[in-house]
């Protein structure tokens, strides 16, 4: 690790710890997801969705990798692991792989990639930690 | 305390995640299919193949029957794949050996049917590139690497199953749903033509069949809601000739079992090759399931003509009659499994039929001069969805089987089959059997939401691959008495077969494995008489040829993981194309 690389760290580790210190630390906007997650039946339909429209060929229901597709319950996320970041990948697709870009083809737009978001997140093996 | 503990958690989160997100930048960089190299073009240095004239419509006529050929994908036009060779038989398929072999450069499955004409072999690979070579030596004569766009539209992978012949012009469909024609002898494009547009879910794996002046070929998209159709092009010029919609349009018999306008998106693609039976100049083709796979809500009826065989007149695309396997399916039984042009008898009397293995387990006898159903029998080991109106042919389907939101039933056969139109099976016409490489699986039908968008996939469900992701799907190699439909012997095979079948005259049959491993069975006995491991899962056509008294096989190997691990195949393979050409001992 270099030396600029090791003082960011421990900028980066001060920084951590100041928040830590802070009596009442300013909760973040929860992202749509999150919210979703909270909703039976928000995540009812974002599982109609992930099976109407990501698993035949492509991803398992139950986990796993397949070859060139990756397991989206494993906590490995190839392209950012955030709320938004798995929106994105859902919303865009991800260049030169088989994912196709989402946005305007789900029923509810935006909202229901949102519950694909939350479907996922409430069967991700990182839910059961 | 809670301090302190803020303090160390917050200097492992410094720390460690920066070598996580290296990591991560790595990955995002790496695209998760690697495209070969695009552009190649590479002419032959001078014209090969001269030592013969042009393709005949004798010659295609006469399939596989001089040993020094190998024009049509399935051998002949019955699509016997049955070779004349009397040298192969089950002691000299023993001493097979490597002649030579050629890596094709890509990924994905290798799922060619060679043709060889004049000493030449032109093999298609994945991502359809094509490659003319020396039959004897595997010297590179000449090469092209289709420009494929990035965003195909490709539910399954980038196959090609092989290239067409005719006069002095080689053909090849491609994943951007082209077809394009080339001098045999050169390279050269003669002429490209656009079947429809990628960008609407369209996309052409299979190797056309050629019937006269025509190049007849069928387009794939039954996941992403296409209208299927087959289509005849004029060889010389590429101007088509006809286009057959395997969906009725708007008042035309049929449609009504369509609810609604689902028929326009209906799928019913028809991604396989067809057979042509010359005595009553009749086309036979097959088509796919209808859209979106595994919800039919929109859809309610029969769903002409999915997962039909339609009987068409070559010259004019126009329907003399069909027969549906699988009405309003529900499974992804795709009706375009390989057909076998075969005279038989039935009760006694000889009759002029088409067997076919098809996708949804059973295998069918039907009069092929009427369409009549004769009968159907189980091909596999397990078979539960319907059982078949011993009358009409029609399936009575087990109320279990339906695709629900929360179903627990296993239902069998997979989507992927039993058999599949992505590999072939053989017919021996002296022994009367057919051999068919499967799929033994079964799984849960998820149904979802269907939603469809142009170029999108429009699935409906999910089969949930229970027994692939167990250990326990299978593979089953059988020999089908095709005048009783019994099945003779079986191989079995610890991972589904997924790779295509030649037939000899000496009473050899070969086919491959996933496990890379090219297989050689005794027709008559199934006792497996030669094996060899190739390295790469098995997805081709095998061949036979004979050069300069010299007898070859020619098998590819190399698969695409991801469906491999759909199917439940091994983990301990790795992709990438190579042909292997083996010979018998000089």
């Amino acid at each position: 690790m270099s030396r600029l690389a090791v003082l960011l760290a421990a900028g980066a580790a001060l920084a951590v710890a100041a928040n830590c210190a802070k009596p009442e630390p300013a909760a973040p906007k929860p992202s749509p997801a999150a919210v979703f997650a909270g909703d039976p039946a928000a995540v009812k339909r974002g599982k109609s969705l992930f099976i109407g429209m990501c698993g035949a060929y492509c991803h398992s229901l139950r986990g796993g990798a397949r070859g060139d597709i990756p397991d989206l319950f494993d906590c490995a996320w190839k392209n950012g692991g955030s709320d938004e970041e798995i929106f994105r990948s859902i919303s865009q697709g991800v260049p030169g792989t088989r994912m196709d870009p989402f946005s305007g083809v789900l029923p509810d737009g935006d909202t229901d990639i949102w519950k694909l978001v939350a479907f996922l997140r409430a069967n991700s093996s990182c839910a059961k930690l | 305390m809670i301090r302190s503990l803020c303090i160390t958690l917050a200097l492992c989160l410094a720390f460690v995640p920066a070598r996580a997100r290296a990591e991560q930048d790595e990955g995002e960089l790496a695209a998760e299919i690697a495209l070969p190299d695009q552009g190649h073009h590479w002419l032959a240095e001078k014209p090969v193949g001269t030592s013969v004239g042009p393709v005949s419509q004798e010659m295609l006529d006469r399939g596989a029957s001089d040993p020094s050929r190998w024009l049509l994908y399935g051998g002949n036009y019955r699509n016997f794949r049955h070779s004349p060779i009397a040298a192969l038989t089950p002691a000299s398929a023993a001493k097979l050996e490597v002649a030579w072999a050629f890596p094709s450069g890509t990924t994905g499955q290798f799922e060619v049917s060679p043709v060889v004409y004049g000493g030449v072999m032109y093999v298609t690979s994945s991502y359809n590139r094509i490659f003319a070579l020396d039959a004897k030596t595997g010297a590179l004569l000449w090469r092209y690497d289709h420009p494929n766009p990035k965003n195909l539209r490709l539910c399954c992978g980038p196959p090609n199953r092989g290239a067409a012949i005719a006069g002095d012009l080689v053909l090849m469909a491609t994943l951007d749903a082209h077809l394009l024609a080339f001098d045999r002898k050169t390279g050269e494009i003669k002429w490209s033509v656009e079947l429809a547009s990628y960008k609407e879910g369209f996309s052409a794996t299979s190797a056309p069949l050629v019937v006269g002046d025509l190049a007849i070929i069928g387009i794939a998209g039954g996941e992403y809601g296409v209208r299927g159709f087959f289509d005849a092009y004029d060889v010389k010029t590429g101007a088509r000739a006809w286009r057959h919609y395997t969906i009725p349009g708007e008042g035309e018999p049929g449609v009504e079992t369509w609810a609604g306008d689902s028929w326009k998106r209906g799928g019913a693609p028809a991604w396989t090759q067809g057979a042509y039976d010359a005595e009553s100049d009749t086309l036979f083709w097959a088509t796919g399931n209808p859209s979106p796979d595994w919800n039919g809500d929109d859809r309610a009826g029969d769903n002409l003509y999915s997962d039909s065989l339609l009987a068409v007149d070559p010259k004019t695309g126009k329907l003399k009659w069909y027969f549906q396997f699988t009405p309003h399916d529900l499974w992804d039984y795709d009706g375009n499994t390989q057909l076998f042009l075969v005279d038989t008898v039935v009760a006694g009397k000889p009759v002029k039929a088409i067997a076919q293995a098809n996708r949804n387990g059973y295998f069918y006898l039907l009069d092929r001069t009427t369409g009549k159903f004769l009968r159907a029998t189980k091909y596999l080991e397990q078979v539960n969805w319907a059982t078949i109106d011993p009358v009409t042919g029609r399936p009575n389907v087990d109320p279990k089987a339906l695709p629900g939101e929360d179903t627990t039933e296993r239902i069998c056969p997979s989507n992927l089959g039993g058999m599949n139109g992505a590999w072939t099976g053989a017919y021996n016409p002296e022994l009367g059997l057919a051999f068919i490489p499967a799929v033994e699986a079964c799984q849960i039908f998820a149904k979802g939401i269907a939603v469809y968008s142009k170029g999108m996939p429009y699935l409906g469900g999910l089969p949930d691959t229970l027994d692939a992701n167990e250990g326990k799907s299978y593979g089953t190699f059988s020999a089908i008495d095709v005048a009783t439909g019994a099945v003779r012997w079986v191989y079995k095979d610890r991972f589904p077969l997924g790779g295509g079948t030649l037939s000899t005259a000496g009473g050899v049959v070969f086919t491959g494995n996933l496990t890379g491993d090219a297989l050689a069975f005794d027709s008559k006995t199934g006792k497996e008489v030669w094996r060899f491991r190739m390295g790469g899962g098995v997805r081709s056509q095998p061949i036979a040829y004979q050069l300069d008294g010299r007898t070859y096989v020619a098998i590819a190997s190399g698969s695409f993981s991801a469906l491999d691990a759909f199917m439940g195949g091994p983990k301990n393979t790795t992709e990438g194309g190579t042909l292997f050409v083996f010979a018998l001992p000089k």
